[in-house]
Order: structure tokens, then C-alpha cells, then sequence
């Protein structure tokens, strides 16, 4: 059964207003992009763009097979909740699907505008800047789409093409060139880190007068513990949940303070940090020589 | 000359712009590399349940009707009129025509008189519904118009103005033969012969490559074997993080004092 919810009727432009803040240049430095939006950036963004054609099976036929049918419109709460029509996941596809029918279809050459071809103008990078930031990546169109079509893969893809010429989100910019820094998402650093479970410790002795021991780069440890960062920073019950856990199975455990966080804002800018990202997870299993990884989030 | 070029030249060229391009893009779809799982779940563990899946997916558009019982109703009726249709046109490739061919003569009959229902009201959906009229191109209503034009000069052929079955039949098992024959038929099977011509050209190159596409995506053809590790074919080395190695060297001075932190 479909839940009722009211379609509401298109309003163009609803919520073209909406638009993230723009990264910063020292964040940027430090997750390997450039500075700032580069000169090029149409033709970067068009090379980066026939590279992922490349590499991405999904993006192809993705591109390639949508009919059009409108199956996806009313599923994506982005639509429902502001009535733009550019939200509705086929439009929101159809803003990369112009630029690919204009420099990657024999369709698109020949038939153009009336294929929808379009060149990638300064107004169309407005709506991609827009509008792929107004997908959360939750794939709810894919489970009702015939062909399976993941609007996801497209707007991960345009996220990557417009990172590679320098045009990024600050707060996922920001995000994780902290984790770079300090191991996690919010910024807590090592001392920080270590202080807190020093804290928890003492807290769980005053408080039930429990011995519990929350450790922080213990080598040679039998788990690994990623957890989310906020677990030890504002959801502290979380973390003593953890604590008592480990106690009660007998396991022994560490936090690592080069990788404390489980979350991947990577997937929301492109492959290679996305990547590197979960890979510290690798890392940090080798340095403390951990013998089981559980990671959360 | 007319009759020469709509019956022969234009045939051969409609088949070999229809085999070379569906040929093309399945290949470009199949030479590129999937780099990530990204099934959508609830998913088949093994090959055999995803061959089920898909063979669903396209028999009976599953997603879709979760999604939209009207949109449902017509692409399945129009799918299913279709293949029935062009069953029935097997008569004309097909010397001596098979028993079964003969079988769903009466079948195919009907579902082309039925046939430009379904398409009605896909056109009418587009045309309706303020947010599929918005997010319309014009290859949509194309597409829909050509398909209504077939079968219309298709159903008029059938019931008023019939053309002569041997010459028609003599036309297309002659291209079959490579011993191409042009007659002067009736301007009504042309435009009928033309349309659907044009339907093959126009293939390739559009959105009706769908009835290929779902079987080459990722969401559909992979399986739920999240145990099993899968590797990306162009994957690339991390390197370490020369700046945050462990213990962090930044913070070792830190990290070297007593924790209970810095007392006010």
C-alpha cells in the first residue's frame, strides 16, 4: 500500500533558493580539490564527466534508460516537501542528462534542444549547485523505478564532476578535512578524546560506582571500537553503553584516536576521499594490531 | 523509384542503423565497469534468483506497481497488446507459417484494435499531470504519436482498406531472402511499412533502449552477497595520511600528560 500522502502541485523555483555555503579554501587544500572554482571549470567539469562515463557502469545506463514515466516523482521527500518540480528525481537526473545528450549522444547532436541537449551554461551550474545538494542520497526512487534507476549514483556523480573544478559544500568540505586533522567528523582531538573517557571512567565511579575502563590506543586489544565521534562527545550514554558491554562479554577493547568515527562525509564529495576515509578504519586496525574491528554508524 | 526506395533501400538501411546501433550502446553499457555494490535491497543471494528478478521486472514491472497503479495498468497493457502484436507479424517473416503463429492470430488481431487505448492514456498522463507535463521532452510525445500512428494505419489496413496479402508477404520475405521485389501498393500499407521503418531508426537512439537498460543496472542485476568481498576493477591506492599518523605527532606532547585534562 502507498502511504497517502498529498502530491502537492509543482511550483517552479520553490526552493531554488536554498543553497549551501561554499567551501572554504583551507579546507579544500586539505582533501586534495581545488581552491576554488577553476577558470576552466566547464571544460574540467565536461573532461571529469567522460571519465566517469568511464568508470561508471550505473551512470551510463542510468542516463541512458529513464523514460520519463514520472514513477519517481512523488517518492522523493524533497518534492513532497517543497513542490519544486526540479526535485522531483527524474527532473533532478535531467539536469547532468542534458549535458551528457549534448557532448555524449549521437541522439543529442543531432536533435539538440529538442532532445533536451544543453550546454552547460553559468544558470544550469546554478541549478546543479542547487539542486544535487537537495538529495540526501536516500535511493527511494530506485526501489520504485522499473529499470532500478538510482538517482543516487547520478547525483553522487555530479557532486564528484563539480568538486573536480573546485565547487564543494562547506559543511562536507569542512567535515572531512576534519577528519584528516583529527580523526573524526567533529573535531574532537586526541587529548580531548582521552580526556573524556578519563572523564566517563570517573563519572560511572561516582555516579554506580562501577570499575570501567574506556581505553584509547591500547595496542594489542582484542576489538577495535569506531563508533560515531558524537557517542563521546554529546551522547556519552552511548559510549558508557559501550563500556559496560565490553565489561560484561569480557572483550578487550580501544578507541582509536587516528580513526574514532564510523560516518563517511567522503560520500558525499567523491571516490577517492570516500576511500580514504574508510580506510583509516584499516589503519588504525593495523597500528593498534586489533584482532576485530566493530564500527558503527 | 518510390516503390524502390520505401520497400528496399530503406528496409537495409533501417535494419543496419536498428542491429549496429542497439549493438553499440549494449556494448558501451557492457565494457563499463562496475565499480561498487549498490543493489537495492530486498535482493536475490545467488545468479539464479536475479536472473528471476529481472525476468519479473520485465515481465510484470514490479517497482512500478508500487509506485503507480494507473501508470501500471497502461504499461502493462501496452506491453503485453505489443508482443501479441508483433506475434501475429511473425506471419509475414515466417514461410511456412508455424502452427503457434497461427495459433495467436485472433489474440494479435484484438490486441491491435486495443492497442491505441494504452497509449491514450500514457499520452494523456503526460498531458495531465501537471508534473509529467513538466517534465515531458519532446521525444516523449514522439515516441507516443509514432507508436499511435502505427497502430492506427495498422487497424485501418486491417479493417477498411486492406492491402494485398501475397505482394506484402512477397515485400518482406523477398528483404528476408536478400531477393529484395518492389510492387505498387496501396499509399496506406506505405505509410504503415514507413512508420514503422522509422521506428527502428529512431531506436537507438532514444529512450525506448529501456526494454535493454534494465538489464544491465546495477541495482537490478547484482546480487545480496554482502559476505563475499567485491573489487572494484579500476580501484586506486590510499596512501597514508602524512599529516595524522599514530600516534598523531602533533598531539604527542599532549597525549603524553596525565588525562583528567588541563585545570583551570
Amino acid at each position: 500500500m502507498r502511504f497517502p500522502v498529498p502530491v502537492p502541485g509543482i511550483k517552479t523555483g520553490a526552493s531554488k533558493h536554498v543553497v549551501c555555503y561554499p567551501a572554504k579554501e583551507k579546507d579544500m587544500v586539505k582533501i586534495d580539490l581545488p581552491k576554488t572554482r577553476r577558470e576552466d571549470w566547464k571544460e574540467a567539469m565536461i573532461k571529469k564527466m567522460a571519465e566517469m562515463l568511464d568508470k561508471y557502469r550505473s551512470l551510463r545506463v542510468y542516463l541512458d534508460t529513464c523514460v520519463k514515466c514520472g514513477a519517481c516523482a512523488d517518492k522523493c521527500q524533497f518534492f513532497l516537501g517543497t513542490g519544486d518540480p526540479k526535485n522531483m528525481p527524474v527532473a533532478r537526473a535531467d539536469l547532468l542528462r542534458k549535458v551528457y545528450k549534448k557532448y555524449f549522444t549521437l541522439g543529442g547532436k543531432i536533435w539538440g534542444r529538442a532532445n533536451e541537449a544543453e550546454d552547460l551554461t553559468p544558470e544550469l551550474l546554478q541549478d546543479w549547485v542547487v539542486y544535487f545538494y537537495q538529495c540526501s542520497e536516500c535511493r527511494r526512487c530506485s526501489v520504485f523505478c522499473p529499470y532500478g534507476i538510482d538517482t543516487a549514483e547520478i547525483t553522487m556523480a555530479a557532486r564528484e564532476i563539480m568538486a573536480a573544478s573546485g565547487i564543494a559544500t562547506k559543511y562536507v568540505t569542512e567535515v572531512v578535512a576534519k577528519v584528516y586533522d583529527t580523526g573524526n567528523n567533529l573535531g574532537i582531538w586526541a587529548p580531548a578524546w582521552k580526556d573524556n573517557c578519563a572523564f566517563l571512567e570517573e563519572d560511572l565511579r561516582d555516579t554506580e560506582g562501577i570499575e570501567i575502563k574506556f581505553p584509547v590506543d591500547a595496542v594489542g586489544a582484542e576489538v577495535l571500537l569506531v563508533p560515531p565521534s558524537a557517542d563521546n562527545f554529546v551522547n556519552t550514554d552511548t559510549m558508557i553503553g559501550y563500556g559496560k558491554m565490553f565489561r560484561a562479554a569480557g572483550i578487550s577493547w580501544t578507541t582509536s584516536t587516528y580513526c574514532n568515527e564510523g560516518g563517511n562525509f567522503g560520500m558525499f564529495l567523491n571516490y577517492a576521499n570516500l576511500k580514504k576515509v574508510n580506510n583509516r578504519i584499516l589503519e588504525a586496525a593495523r597500528q593498534l594490531k586489533v584482532k576485530k574491528v566493530y564500527w558503527g554508524e | 523509384m518510390t516503390a524502390k526506395i520505401l520497400y528496399i533501400y530503406l528496409p537495409y538501411l533501417a535494419a543496419a542503423v536498428f542491429v549496429i546501433g542497439v549493438a553499440s550502446r549494449i556494448y558501451t553499457w557492457a565494457k563499463t565497469p562496475v565499480p561498487l555494490r549498490i543493489v537495492t535491497t530486498p535482493a536475490p543471494k545467488t545468479r539464479g534468483g536475479v536472473a528471476l528478478r529481472l525476468i519479473g521486472d520485465a515481465l510484470w514491472f514490479p517497482s512500478l506497481f508500487k509506485a503507480d497503479k494507473l501508470l501500471w495498468f497502461a504499461g502493462i497493457l501496452f506491453h503485453t497488446l505489443l508482443w501479441l502484436v508483433l506475434l501475429r507479424h511473425l506471419r509475414f517473416f515466417l514461410y511456412p507459417v508455424p502452427g503457434w503463429v497461427e495459433g495467436v492470430q485472433t489474440a494479435g488481431l484484438y490486441a491491435g484494435y486495443g492497442i491505441p487505448f494504452p497509449l491514450a492514456l500514457l499520452l494523456a498522463r503526460r498531458l495531465v499531470l501537471e508534473r509529467n507535463l513538466y517534465l515531458s521532452i519532446l521525444g516523449d510525445y514522439f515516441t507516443l504519436l509514432l507508436l499511435l500512428g502505427i497502430a492506427a494505419s495498422g487497424i485501418l489496413l486491417k479493417v477498411f482498406f486492406p492491402a494485398y496479402l501475397v505482394d506484402v508477404k512477397d515485400i518482406v520475405l523477398g528483404l528476408g531472402h536478400l531477393m529484395p521485389r518492389a510492387y505498387d501498393l496501396p499509399w496506406l500499407f506505405g505509410l504503415h511499412f514507413f512508420l514503422v521503418l522509422l521506428l527502428l531508426i529512431y531506436f537507438p537512439f532514444s529512450k525506448l533502449m529501456h526494454s535493454g537498460g534494465l538489464f544491465f543496472s546495477p541495482t537490478r542485476n547484482q546480487r545480496a552477497n554482502f559476505e563475499e568481498r567485491f573489487v572494484n576493477p579500476w580501484d586506486v591506492p590510499v596512501s597514508y595520511n602524512p599529516n595524522n599518523l599514530f600516534p598523531p605527532e602533533k598531539y604527542r606532547q599532549e597525549l603524553a600528560a596525565p588525562a583528567g585534562g588541563r585545570k583551570e
